[in-house]
């Protein structure tokens, strides 16, 4: 009786903190801490299908056989409850290992004997699995199967709590329609940009960018085929740039590029690039292709005088301008 | 909540006591199984389980699940052209796919919770059928 207080207790904990955590990270670590309180395991995980996360904390000895083994588990146990199946080639994996205790020392063809692998579910939605594995057979008994399930509980209430903040978080600072940055977030970006800039004395480049007589095809396909132009604008956009650069839809079918450290020649040359691209990609339109143009304005730190974010945005909008009153289809660099 | 078949007047048939063998099984699977990972987690199973045998031994999908527990008010129509011999397969087939499902989870955990109680009814409504 005693032992079932002790546990009682050391659950509480582990669904307090499990509740505190406020990403999946802390979610698993506020887990792996209370595990071995109340279970003996060789290997704990989660799936998390949004994130594509294989997450495992295992002994140390645990095999690469055994660890297979726990992952093709914990895949087949959700399968049972998802609809589509995952590619796990664009799985993340992570595996942690700890000390091994003493008596729990895994030889290399170890194998996986028991295990408890429960859904993560909440709301009738499934948001991935969690296990428990042993090298053991008949490791688990009703009573740690009763804990377990609590436990995952707690795990997938926090997961589901943390995916809805995370979604309003990302309307906050995300356009609907193109899946770019909005204008909020760039206003936010170049103010910190900027200021990072002076700061650091490095480089720092806008592109506007603004998608030639765009009014026409809106007038001409209509505003269904006008969004889509702009998404598949965005997307080449997207994809045109490095990791840590900014993409933004700016307003209407302006787009903005905000590239920390990018010297004004390098930037010259990405605008082209893209430029060129945009003008040889088909854009497919009710089963016929057109052709689609963009022409940008570019500034920069330090080659242009500016005190602010603001500066830098109306230098790049006034190249802008001035590509568009030399004909569009090009790039512009803003000159004093 | 889980809804009981009602017993009607009289001697009852084959049909009827197989139904009634297995409302109480399915609802002493419910019962036994919720204490032990919950109703959402079961409620799942049990639709995932009735949608996939529901293709072959379509009376089941008449069985409505919910986390408040499994409602049976509908089962007697839907079982009214059958043998007890049909109904009696596709239970056993439901059941036997829920035993999988908390296998391929849970390894013997569950089942050998439920295997004294479901054997012995399933050996029952064979004897119920081969009276007929």
């Amino acid at each position: 009786m005693r032992l079932i207080f002790k546990n009682l207790n050391i659950l509480r904990s582990a669904l307090n903190a499990i509740s505190a955590a406020s990403d999946p990270k802390g979610i698993i670590e506020s887990t792996g801490t209370y595990l071995p309180s109340l279970f003996s395991f060789a290997s704990f995980g989660i799936f998390w299908k949004a994130g594509l996360l294989i997450h495992l904390c295992q002994e140390e000895s645990c095999s690469p056989s055994f660890t297979k083994e726990v992952a093709d588990n914990i895949l087949k146990v959700f399968s049972i409850f998802g609809d589509e199946s995952i590619d796990i080639t664009r799985l993340n994996f992570i595996v942690e290992k700890k000390g091994a205790s003493p008596d729990q020392k895994l030889g290399a063809k170890t194998a996986l004997k028991s295990h408890l692998t429960l859904p993560l579910a909440v709301e009738g939605e499934v948001l991935g699995c969690v296990c428990l594995d042993s090298e053991q057979p008949n490791a688990f008994d009703v009573q740690d199967l009763q804990f377990f399930s609590v436990i995952g509980y707690q795990i997938a209430a926090s997961l589901k709590q943390f995916q809805k903040i995370s979604s309003i978080k990302d309307q906050a600072i995300y356009d609907k329609l193109t899946n770019v940055h909005n204008r909020r977030y760039f206003d936010e970006k170049i103010k910190g940009e900027t200021q990072k800039s002076f700061s650091s004395l490095t480089p720092l480049s806008l592109v506007m960018v603004d998608i030639d007589l765009f009014k026409k095809v809106n007038d001409t396909y209509g505003h269904h085929a006008g969004d889509s132009v702009l998404s598949k604008i965005a997307s080449l956009l997207k994809n045109s740039v490095r990791k840590d650069d900014t993409v933004a839809r700016y307003g209407g079918d302006e787009f903005v590029l905000v590239l920390p450290g990018a010297k004004l020649e390098v930037t010259a040359i990405i605008a082209e690039r893209i430029r060129r691209l945009i003008e040889t990609t088909p854009f497919e339109i009710e089963s016929s292709q057109i052709h689609i143009t963009i022409s940008m304005g570019i500034s920069n730190i330090p080659t242009h005088q500016v005190k602010s974010g603001e500066d830098l945005v109306k230098m790049a909008d006034q190249a802008l301008y001035k590509a568009k009153n030399e004909g569009r289809n090009r790039v512009c660099i803003f000159m004093e | 909540m889980v809804s009981v078949l009602k017993e009607g007047k009289g001697r009852k048939s084959a049909t009827d006591l197989v139904i009634e063998l297995y409302s109480t099984l399915l609802i002493e699977i419910w019962e036994i199984v919720s204490a032990l990972i919950g109703e959402t987690i079961l409620t799942l199973l049990f639709l995932t389980a009735i949608r996939k045998i529901g293709e072959k031994h379509l009376f089941l999908s008449s069985l409505k699940v919910s986390e408040e527990g499994i409602v049976l008010d509908q089962l007697e129509e839907a079982c009214q052209k059958l043998s007890p011999l049909e109904i009696h397969r596709g239970f056993q087939n439901l059941v036997n796919h829920l035993f999988q499902l908390f296998s391929t989870m849970t390894e013997g955990v569950i089942n050998k919770e439920l295997f004294p109680k479901a054997f012995p009814k399933f050996k029952e409504a064979d004897r119920i059928i081969s009276k007929k």
